[in-house]
């Protein structure tokens, strides 16, 4: 092939965002040679376009088909590392975005990747361990929990047979840096993945993906493929074997033990815990279930040492947090910073803002089931201890943002009806308290409720906070009573007078 | 016994679905996986009709019970035919903050027809989703397997006429 090499995204938000339009209409051309990518995740600048200088990189912002000759003629390209969004970000887990194709083995290769699964190698499972503790790793998928405990739970548990489990089923509005991962570097996910496995002695894997994640079921199923046809997709000598395994709609498969149930083909119905999924998890086997980001964060930390990963971000919460930025800021995309910035920080340096004529009036952090931040909160350190402390959750690092035009009693609605929606069902305080709060919103909306029943809903999820099975029915009241404690009046003001 | 009757007289089986569920059937001693069944189902037929569940059930050696409960279980899984085209509009906080519901109602308006229902001419049927995690480039709206991002009401017109 000849031609000028593009490089343009395959993320799905950038080809929902116009890079597939571009795609389609210069792939014919004997003059343009196009390297579909992964994304950098500056999606505010999507459709982006980069071609090779000697300075690195330079990209073509919102780019229409009409832009072609001026980019062939390397008219007005900006080098991408005089981006600001960009370089001030420490990309350690998604260094590779916007750089790689994301099937290519032998780029992954190029970029450090397999450095990790050789040194894992060299050493025992329980030196894999000791690593990983030394990291200071915890689970990124929203517990925090920290995950050489599991690990050494499971490798130390006896049994015929143990998995690995990635929970793919980002579920959380305002998430999709696994998507990202999935579509865009699945090779980290698998060595990640395989890393454990050695780890615990698992000799099968599997990827729970969510179904509204069509092109990240392809690529992970091409990815695998292409590391079993390379031979590395072994543990122990003996072959490791990972399913992508698709859901079905439920939010709640989320859950660890749901998930578990619904890989197992059943209702996707929370288990009681203890005993804990690496004692006995799918099957009754011991699993580690850890989510993608976790997963894909482990070759760094083998390949660099968990000194390394320990010595980033703040005491409690080390290495770097992937922040999902949306809403309405003037920059969405994805960030990867060490802990401890503060939210302010995040929404200014790297959100630039809000959106043109639009004004802050609240943020959402951690999904659905996230505490809303007034503009007084935000100077809060973006670390597990500081979002505990502050009864707010950094989930899976989503960060939503809401302009003075939302009614703080309708988002309350959606979300409490969301959870209701969800519930599995299985605990009374979940199942019955989301249908019995979503009621009295729904009163309030129709100016029927009383002070009485504004009591009842604080009470309500003061019983949910303390009572519910998993973390769905115990989260749900947060975003709900945060709004109703931060904008009261646009709760009062609808009761019946 | 009484599964393999029913199975042969009563259920209404399209061709290939017999072929689907002998081939489904777990190993011997193997669980039996039955989301997995009815996600084959719906690739195929792009519904699971509620017909098939006893024969479903007796492919993996459960009760109709079991199988009826997974299938209400799971927002995906249609029970009923959809239109030719899928409409599904994202709800996610961040398509919500950007104002979503103007581009449902724009769609609502053009078809005439509510969130979860099908247009008359089974030409569209118009579904909420919860995320699809497009948030940076929301609203959202995917058609089929499309999906499009920072969605106007205006643009709404322009993407169901190609659909046509």
């Amino acid at each position: 092939m000849s031609g000028v090499r593009l490089y343009l995204s395959n993320d799905t938000s950038s080809c929902a965002a116009g890079a597939e339009r571009l795609a389609e209409a210069w792939r014919q051309r004997s003059d343009v040679e196009l390297v579909r990518t992964s994304s950098r995740g500056a999606f505010y600048l999507e459709p982006m376009v980069e071609r090779d200088s000697p300075e690195g990189r330079l990209a073509w912002c919102h780019v229409t088909a009409e832009d072609l000759p001026k980019i062939l003629a390397g008219d007005g390209g900006i080098p991408i590392s005089t981006i600001p969004f960009l370089s001030k970000q420490t990309r350690h887990t998604f260094v590779s975005f916007g750089v790689t194709e994301p099937l290519s083995l032998e780029a992954y290769q190029a970029q450090g990747g397999l450095a990790g699964l050789r040194n894992a190698r060299q050493g025992s499972p329980s030196a894999i361990i000791q690593e990983i503790k030394t990291s200071r790793l915890r689970g990124r998928g929203g517990a925090a929990f920290p995950v050489w405990k599991k690990w050494d739970v499971a490798a130390t548990a006896q049994a015929d047979r143990k998995y690995v489990v990635a929970n793919a089923d980002e579920g959380d509005a305002g998430t999709y840096c696994d998507r990202m991962i999935m579509e865009g570097d699945p090779f980290r996910l698998i060595e990640g993945m395989l890393i454990c496995a050695m780890a615990i002695g698992a000799g099968a894997g599997y990827i729970y993906c969510r179904q509204e994640y069509p092109a990240a079921t392809a690529c992970l199923r091409a990815a695998i493929r292409a590391a079993g046809k390379a031979g590395w997709l072994e543990s122990d000598g003996q072959p490791f074997t990972i399913e992508v395994v698709s859901g079905a709609g439920s939010y709640v498969c989320g859950e660890e033990t749901a998930l578990l149930e619904s890989l197992e083909g059943k209702r996707g119905v929370v288990r009681a815990r203890p005993p804990h999924p690496a004692q006995s998890g799918l099957y009754g086997r011991p699993t580690i279930v850890s989510n993608v980001l976790t997963f894909a964060t482990i070759p760094n930390i083998l390949a660099r040492g968990g000194a390394w990963h320990a010595s980033l971000g703040t005491e409690g919460s080390c290495g770097t947090i992937a922040l999902q930025l949306g809403g309405r800021v003037k920059q969405p995309g994805l960030i990867e910073i060490p802990f401890g910035l503060t939210l302010r920080e995040v929404l200014d340096q790297f959100g630039q803002g809000m959106a043109d004529g639009a004004r802050l009036k609240a943020v959402q952090v951690g999904g659905p089931l996230g505490s809303l931040f007034t503009d007084a909160q935000l100077d809060i350190p973006i670390c597990f201890d500081a979002f505990a402390q502050a009864d707010a959750i950094l989930g899976h690092g989503g960060i939503v943002v809401f302009d003075d035009q939302t009614d703080m009693l309708e988002l309350s609605r959606h979300l409490m009806a969301f959870v209701a929606d969800e519930s599995c069902g299985k605990c009374v305080p979940c199942r019955i308290g989301s249908l019995r709060a979503r009621e009295i919103l729904d009163a309030i909306q129709r100016g029927q409720a009383t002070e009485a029943d504004l009591s009842l809903l604080t009470e309500l999820g003061d019983t949910m906070k303390a009572t519910s099975l998993c973390g769905l029915g115990g989260r749900a009241p947060y975003p709900v009573l945060s709004a109703l404690e931060h904008f009261p009046v646009e709760f009062r003001s609808r009761l019946r007078s | 016994m009484l599964g393999s009757m029913r199975y042969a007289v009563k259920t209404p089986l399209p061709n290939g679905l017999d072929e689907l569920l002998t081939h489904a059937r777990p190993a011997e001693g193997a669980p039996p996986n039955i989301l997995r069944v009815l996600h084959a189902i719906h690739d195929v037929c792009g519904y699971i009709d509620p017909r098939f569940i006893p024969a479903i059930a007796q492919s993996q050696g459960v009760t109709e019970a079991d199988v009826a409960g997974v299938l209400s279980y799971y927002p995906s899984l249609n029970t009923q035919p959809s239109g030719r085209h899928r409409i599904q509009v994202c709800l996610g906080e961040s398509c919500l903050a950007n104002r979503c519901d103007r581009v449902v109602a724009a769609i609502q308006s053009q078809l005439g027809i509510e969130l979860g229902q099908t247009t008359s001419d089974s030409r569209f049927t118009l579904e909420p989703v919860a995320c699809v995690g497009n948030c940076a480039v929301s609203p959202s709206v995917r058609i089929d397997g499309e999906l499009h991002g920072r969605v106007r009401p205006s643009d709404v017109a322009g993407f169901l006429d190609r659909y046509r």
